[in-house]
Formats: structure tokens, C-alpha cells, sequence
């Protein structure tokens, strides 16, 4: 062990890496930490009396009160919490297994254009998804109905059936999306060395034993990190998605319904300042505990998977 | 080896850094560019030397300053140089310069709520009924005029009739600088008049004879949808419906329901008799397939579809969106004909806009409150200024050819078409200019003016503050019970109606009711209706 110095001599002992760090800390400071004073809105009364936060009147824990008034918080965290386990686990299981599928094939032109295929949609906005959702569901004139009475049986609504979307949402998630952690796991694919699959040739290991045995453990790496960044936005839920697909249909609601929609609903009415901060510190609060216990659970069980 | 997956990985990290951080940044941008505008206070400093203003009204325009102007919607392509010749003009009479700004219509209300909230400079801004101006100006957010208004803009205080400076007082103060163009934005029936004629259909001028026309054409034309509602049907059919049907004060919120008549007899509709039969009616309509099942995801707007052919009908619309509608249509469509019935005429009464309907105000921050006034005036009362910002430049945008605005080339072509800047609120009667298509809105005002009744509710603001939380909480019980319920979703309407009461009640309806019903009866009192 090293003694320990102060902090002083550390600051002079590598005070030009400390001063190249410095751009990066201030961008942290100023962006991400400053604004966190804003947090105290969530505990005035927005009035434009007063010049300044501090002069507003404290209301402790009032504009929470919104989020529990219509008795919807449970339900919509959980709905939150839900999909994005979802979202999480099936955008990995699919990425890996395609990922590891696409880096055994050895043809350059047909490994590059599938892989651009199923990148592409994840430049795809929102606001053109509903549309393509709507053009394909909808009762009167949607694909789906169209071909079902074209084969002669009854048209669906599928605008009126609840259970239907927690499959569609997820299903157009995935479509979205796991083309862009494929290409992130194809990276961290290629990065591993030939030797290993050379070495497993030799032994006799086949296609599959190969990708088991050192393909999928030495992605371990990305996909402890990928799932972290992944659970620090959990509470975020996929907005633009959820609000594009769903939209002002509230026959849906109960099983659509995620934190970041129904506080923007709530607030296009009242967009009051001090709710809408209360609506986000929540979030906030619930998305910290969540990644520091994950964090917390996977430096128990190896300290350099961690994220810190 | 190790040391070498080690750095793959890092490299993959980074990427993936960057990658979020690009994301940030660019939505960052999105955001900043529409709320946050760079700060160009040429306030002190370039003060141009000896260049005495020559502004009649008794301010101080010794130093030069930039006004922040805000209005709601998008600029016109042209607006640089509208604004760098208002500037010259501006410099000469009042030693300023005016920044024009536009939210956009994308998310306008929380752009609108952050300008006023967050302290930003703005020293004019858009100001009407639908973006809560009685509810702003209660809480302190605009200026108060009255002593302003004689010493930095006495033409306009003259301009603008005694009356309607009466009409935008809130707790007898003035906040906001009202449009004296009269018209009228009341509802009226609206549908395809050549399909009318070809199948000799009823003209629609009550909720029987609409019903038969929307029956024809389900029946005479399958693949054109009778009634376009559209999302938003609270609006669109429940406030259209009860406009009509029974005479509402106005689009009273909470469920409540007062009619014109009786503006003090204010009741719960939500859960009545009468509010169920009204269901029933949208659920007999949704069964005959006079909408679509899934209107509640529609996004197209009721007008486009109108125009496109793709729907037959509007509940309910305003004369001069109809009229906009219309010639949209005529220009891709000359075969195809459109025609209105407005309420007022069956009802036999109809309420002119109300003067809080299109206004300008000055923020409570604002540091150079008189000069924006003083430019403001100008804007109003001064043929150049006005006609500029209204229809752009003359022999460049437009031409006047008998006395009626005609466009240079299209929309498509034109940089700055008629009323491009969103001018509702400046408009001055005595410049105005119409499109020869207008004459046909002139004739509906013109009808309706001979049942006039003044607007007995846009005056009042209600002031929310103490039941904010149950509000935000009744909303979403509202988009989800009550919606489906109107778009004709919910099979059992009783029973509907039923659980939406019940969730209602739970996220504190009553009361919300008894506060607004209290507050009501007071305006009433106070202005002498009741």
C-alpha cells in the first residue's frame, strides 16, 4: 500500500491532466448539476409576484399530490417499470443472438446490407411510426382489416383492445431499435481475438460450442454496461413512442398509460411549474434508487463489472 | 489479451458516449432554438448620435433598445426583410428595433407558459381567451396599461372603443391591448353542398335535418366518411354539441353547464339526464358509421379532410375557418361546393367575438413597457407599419385590384401571404384588406349581426390555484372514461357513464364544481348579469 498523500499534492502531482479534465467537469457542472437548484420548484407555488424561486411560498409535498390524486401512480409505475424490463431484456436477447449470427458469416456484401436493414429503422421518427401503425390497424381502411375481409372474416379493432398494445408496443420498440445495440455488440464482437477461435478449432469445438464458450462471455463486458445505462433511464419510459402510438385514445390507457404520459397530459391543462418539477423529481428519485441498487448488486458479485 | 478485449471495450464505450452526448445536443438545439431566443440587448451602447427620434408621445427614446416581440404559430418566409424595413421606420420614430419572434404550434402552451415564467425578455406578446389570458393576468404576469396606455400610445387608447377596454379588465385593471375587428368565431354547420344537391338531402339547420344529411351520405357515398371529428372530440363534438343543442354560456369546463338564458342556474352536466341522452346521440351516430371507430387516433385535421374529399361534414365550425376551408377546396376541387348554416340562426342569437379574443400584452418584467406600447401603436394605427405586417409588401406579396387583396403568385411562391405574421390582434378595421371570397363571410356577419347578444363569458376568470391538483387529476379521467365514451367506444354507455362518474368523483369533481360554480355567480354579480 501507498501512503496516503493529500489531496494538495495529488492536485500538483498530476496538475495537467487534472487541467485537462477541468472543460469536461465544468460542462458537468454547469449542464447537469447547476440546474438541479431547480429541483426546489417542486416545493413552491409558482407565482409571478415574486422575482425570484426562493421568495415563493414552501408547500411541502403539495404539488405531488396530482400524481396520487387519481389513484393511477401504482398502476402507472408499474406499467413504466414493465415495459422497459421489457424493452431492456428482449432489445438484448435479440441483439446478442443476431450479433453473434451476423459475425459468423463470412460473406462481406450480405452481412453489411443486413445489417444496414436492420439499422435503418432506428432513424425513423416517431411521428411517421403512428402513422405507418395507423395505416395498418385502423378499422376502416387499415391493412390488417382490409386483408381479413379480403379472406373473409370479421374485421378487429385493435384501437379498442388493450392487451393488444402491450405486444404492439413492444414489437415496434424492438423493430426500432435493436438494430442499434446489434451494431454495438458487432463492435465489441470484432474486437475480440482470432487466436481464441483458433485455439477452440483445434481442441474440436464446433459453431456452436465456440459461440457459447467465448463469444457470449466475453460480451459479459457491454452488456453489464449497456443494461446500466439502460436502467438509469428506466423511469424516462420511451415518451415519444408511447404518445405517437397511443395518443388520445384512453380506451388504452390502462395498459399504455407510463409516467412520462400521463404527466404530460396532466400538464398541457395546468402547465404549472411546480408540478411539473414534482412529476420529474420523482422520476429522478425512483431512477436513482433503481441503478444505484443495480450497481450495488453487480459490485457484489464482480467488483469490475460495475459502473462505479 | 485481456488488455486488448479491455480496449475494444473502451473504444465501443466511447463510441456510445458520444453517441448519447451527439443525441443530447441535438435535442438540445430542438428546444433552445424555439424557447430560448440569444439575448441581443442593444440597450446600451449603440445609441446612434444625435439621432433625435421624432415620436410624438411624451416617453424617453433617448437610448436605442431591441424589442422582443412574441407571437404564437410560424413566421412567414419573408419576415427578415418585413422586419429590416420595420426596423428603418422604427429607428426614425422611436429609436428602437423590433425582434420579431414565433413559438411555432408545436407545443406552443408550455413555450408560452416558459416565456412568461422563467423571466425572459419579452416585451410584447400574443394574448387571447385560449391561451389563459384572464388566468395570466390574475396571477400577476402582464403589465397593468391604464396609467401607460395615455402617456406611451394616447392615439391607441383612443383608437380602441371605451367599451372594449371595459371588456378585457381583469379586477379592474387593463392587461392587454384588444383587436377592434369585429367578427364572429360562433359555430355553424358546415358540409358538402353538391352532394346535398345530387342526392336531395335536407340543408342542415337543426340536429335532425343534419342527421338525415349525414345518413344519405353513408348510404349513397360508402367510402366517404359522413362526420370528421378528429381527436379532440371535447371539442369538436361535445362543446359543438352543446353549443347547439343546449345553448351553452360558453365552452364551460368541468362538466358544468349554464345556458345563455340563464347564465346563473349553473349545474353539473357531467352524470345528468341530460348528459346521457347526449351520449347516446354520439353513440347512435358512431353506430350508423357516421365516424370512424378509431377518430380518437385520427390526426389528420377535420378541414384537410374536408378538402381532400375523405369526409362529408363538420359539426360545427367558425365563418371565416369556413371560409378558408372552402376556397382551399375550390382551388383543388372547382367541381365541389361547401356550405354553411350558422347556429346563431336557428338559435335565433349569436355573441361577436369578445375583445379578449385577439389581444397584445406587455409581460411584468418587461424594461422598456413604454416603448413597446409606443410601437405597438404604430403597428395598430399606422397605415405603413399595418399593412407591411399584415399582407407584406405591395406589388411584391400582394397587388390591390378593385379594392380586394389578391396574392402574387401562391402560396407555395408568395413569402409573406395575406395575414402570414398572425396578425389577428393588430387587424385595424379602417386598412383591412379581403379576398373577393371574403364577401361571402360579410354575409354571414352580416345575418348574425341582426341577432347579436354580447359574449357573457369570456369575461370571467377563474382562478384555479386551489384546486390545481384535482384539476390535473379530472383531465385524465376525462381522456380516459369520458372520451371513449363520446367517440361511441363503450358499449354500455349507462354503465360508462357510471364508472367515469365514479373516477371523476374520486380525483375530486365536486370539488372543483363548487369553486368555479362560486367564483361564477361572483363575476356574475360583480358585472351585473345576474
Amino acid at each position: 500500500m501507498v501512503k496516503k498523500k493529500g489531496v494538495l499534492y495529488e492536485l500538483n502531482k498530476n496538475k495537467i491532466l487534472f487541467l485537462m479534465l477541468l472543460p469536461t467537469l465544468l460542462y458537468f457542472l454547469i449542464n447537469n448539476y447547476l440546474p438541479m437548484i431547480g429541483i426546489y420548484y417542486a416545493f413552491v407555488q409558482f407565482d409571478f409576484h415574486s422575482s425570484n424561486l426562493f421568495q415563493m411560498a414552501f408547500v411541502g409535498l403539495k404539488n405531488f399530490e396530482f400524481l396520487w390524486k387519481s389513484g393511477k401512480l401504482v398502476q402507472l409505475t408499474i406499467n413504466t417499470i414493465g415495459y422497459n424490463i421489457a424493452f431492456i431484456v428482449l432489445v438484448n436477447v435479440l441483439s446478442i443472438s443476431v450479433a453473434v449470427l451476423l459475425s459468423e458469416i463470412r460473406g462481406k456484401w450480405f452481412k453489411k446490407v443486413t445489417q444496414s436493414i436492420l439499422f435503418l429503422p432506428y432513424f425513423v421518427s416517431f411521428v411517421i411510426l403512428s402513422v405507418i401503425v395507423f395505416n395498418l390497424f385502423n378499422y376502416e381502411q387499415g391493412v390488417l382489416n382490409t386483408m381479413l375481409e379480403k379472406l373473409g372474416s370479421e374485421p378487429i379493432n385493435l384501437y379498442a383492445m388493450p392487451k393488444a398494445w402491450i405486444f404492439l408496443i413492444i414489437v415496434f420498440y424492438l423493430w426500432k431499435n435493436f438494430g442499434y445495440s446489434m451494431v454495438i455488440y458487432l463492435a465489441s464482437i470484432t474486437g475480440i481475438s482470432d487466436e481464441y477461435y483458433e485455439a477452440a478449432k483445434i481442441d474440436g469445438a464446433n459453431i456452436f460450442q465456440r459461440a457459447w464458450h467465448i463469444t457470449l462471455p466475453m460480451l459479459k463486458n457491454t452488456f453489464v454496461i449497456l443494461l446500466l445505462f439502460a436502467l438509469g433511464g428506466i423511469m424516462k419510459g420511451q415518451f415519444d413512442l408511447f404518445y405517437q402510438m397511443v395518443g388520445n385514445n384512453g380506451l388504452l390507457f390502462s395498459t399504455t398509460d407510463i409516467l412520462d404520459t400521463y404527466v404530460y397530459r396532466s400538464l398541457r391543462v395546468t402547465f404549472d411549474m411546480g408540478m411539473a418539477t414534482a412529476a420529474g423529481v420523482y422520476q429522478s428519485v425512483f431512477g436513482f434508487i433503481l441503478i444505484m441498487t443495480v450497481n450495488g448488486i453487480i459490485r457484489k458479485i464482480n467488483k469490475d463489472y460495475a459502473l462505479f | 489479451m485481456f488488455g486488448k478485449q479491455r480496449k475494444a471495450l473502451n473504444v465501443v464505450l466511447s463510441l456510445v458516449l458520444a453517441l448519447t452526448l451527439l443525441a443530447a445536443c441535438s435535442s438540445n438545439s430542438n428546444s433552445g432554438a424555439n424557447t430560448t431566443p440569444t439575448p441581443t440587448t442593444t440597450a446600451n451602447g449603440t445609441n446612434a448620435e444625435g439621432n433625435q427620434p421624432t415620436a410624438a408621445s411624451g416617453i424617453d427614446t433617448s437610448q436605442r433598445v431591441e424589442l422582443q416581440f412574441y407571437m404564437l404559430g410560424n413566421a412567414p418566409k419573408d419576415l427578415p426583410k418585413v422586419e429590416e424595413q420595420i426596423n428603418e421606420w422604427l429607428i426614425e420614430d422611436l429609436n428602437a428595433t423590433v425582434k420579431f419572434n414565433y413559438t411555432t404550434w408545436t407545443d406552443w402552451d408550455q413555450k408560452y407558459r416558459l416565456l412568461l415564467s422563467t423571466g425572459q425578455d419579452v416585451d410584447l406578446i400574443f394574448t387571447a381567451e385560449w391561451t389563459q389570458y384572464q388566468q395570466y393576468a390574475k396571477s400577476g404576469a402582464f403589465l397593468p396599461l391604464d396609467e401607460l396606455l395615455s402617456v406611451a400610445a394616447p392615439k391607441l387608447y383612443e383608437f380602441v372603443p371605451a367599451d372594449m377596454w371595459e371588456a378585457v379588465k381583469i379586477d379592474g385593471s387593463i392587461y392587454t391591448v384588444p383587436a377592434t375587428y369585429k367578427e364572429y368565431v360562433t359555430g355553424g354547420f358546415v358540409w358538402r353542398e353538391d352532394l346535398r344537391v345530387k342526392y336531395d338531402l335536407p340543408k342542415p339547420v337543426d340536429i335532425p335535418t343534419f342527421e338525415a344529411y349525414l345518413e344519405g351520405i353513408k348510404q349513397n357515398e360508402p367510402s366517404i366518411q359522413p362526420l370528421a371529428l378528429g381527436g379532440a372530440v371535447d371539442a369538436t363534438l361535445e362543446d359543438s354539441y352543446m353549443e347547439f343543442q343546449r345553448q351553452r354560456v360558453g365552452a364551460l369546463p368541468y362538466g358544468l353547464h349554464a345556458s345563455y338564458h340563464d347564465p346563473a342556474n349553473l349545474v353539473g352536466y357531467w352524470g345528468s339526464d341530460e348528459h346521457l341522452a347526449d351520449l347516446k346521440v354520439y353513440k347512435n351516430w358512431a353506430d350508423k358509421g357516421y365516424f370512424s371507430k378509431n377518430e380518437l387516433n385520427e390526426t389528420d385535421s377535420n378541414q384537410d379532410k374536408l378538402i381532400n374529399g375523405t369526409a362529408a361534414a363538420m359539426l360545427a365550425d367558425n365563418p371565416t375557418r369556413f371560409n378558408n376551408t372552402l376556397n382551399q377546396m375550390k382551388s383543388l376541387h372547382p367541381e365541389w361546393d361547401l356550405a354553411y348554416h350558422p347556429f346563431g340562426l336557428t338559435n335565433g342569437y349569436a355573441t361577436p367575438v369578445h375583445p379578449i379574443h385577439n389581444g397584445f400584452a406587455i409581460p411584468k418584467n418587461s424594461k422598456k413597457a413604454e416603448r413597446a406600447l409606443a410601437f405597438y401603436e404604430l403597428m395598430v394605427t399606422d397605415e405603413r407599419y399595418n399593412l407591411l405586417t399584415q399582407y407584406g409588401f405591395e406589388g411584391v406579396n400582394y397587388t390591390v385590384e378593385d379594392g380586394y387583396y389578391k396574392m402574387v403568385g401562391d402560396n407555395s411562391t408568395n413569402g409573406f401571404a395575406r395575414e402570414a405574421m398572425n396578425g389577428w390582434a393588430w387587424r385595424n378595421p379602417d386598412y383591412m384588406l379581403f379576398e373577393p371570397s371574403y364577401d361571402g363571410v360579410e354575409a354571414i356577419f352580416k345575418e348574425l349581426d341582426k341577432v347579436q347578444v354580447p359574449d357573457i363569458y369570456t369575461g370571467f376568470a377563474e382562478d384555479y390555484s386551489s384546486y390545481q391538483a384535482e384539476r390535473a387529476a379530472l383531465e385524465q379521467v376525462e381522456k380516459q372514461y369520458l372520451f371513449p365514451l363520446m367517440a361511441g367506444l363503450v358499449e354500455d354507455v349507462e354503465g360508462g357513464l357510471k364508472t367515469f362518474m365514479e373516477k371523476a368523483n374520486q380525483a375530486g369533481l365536486e370539488k372543483i364544481q363548487e369553486s368555479y360554480k362560486q367564483q361564477w355567480l361572483q363575476y356574475l354579480q360583480e358585472n351585473g348579469i345576474y
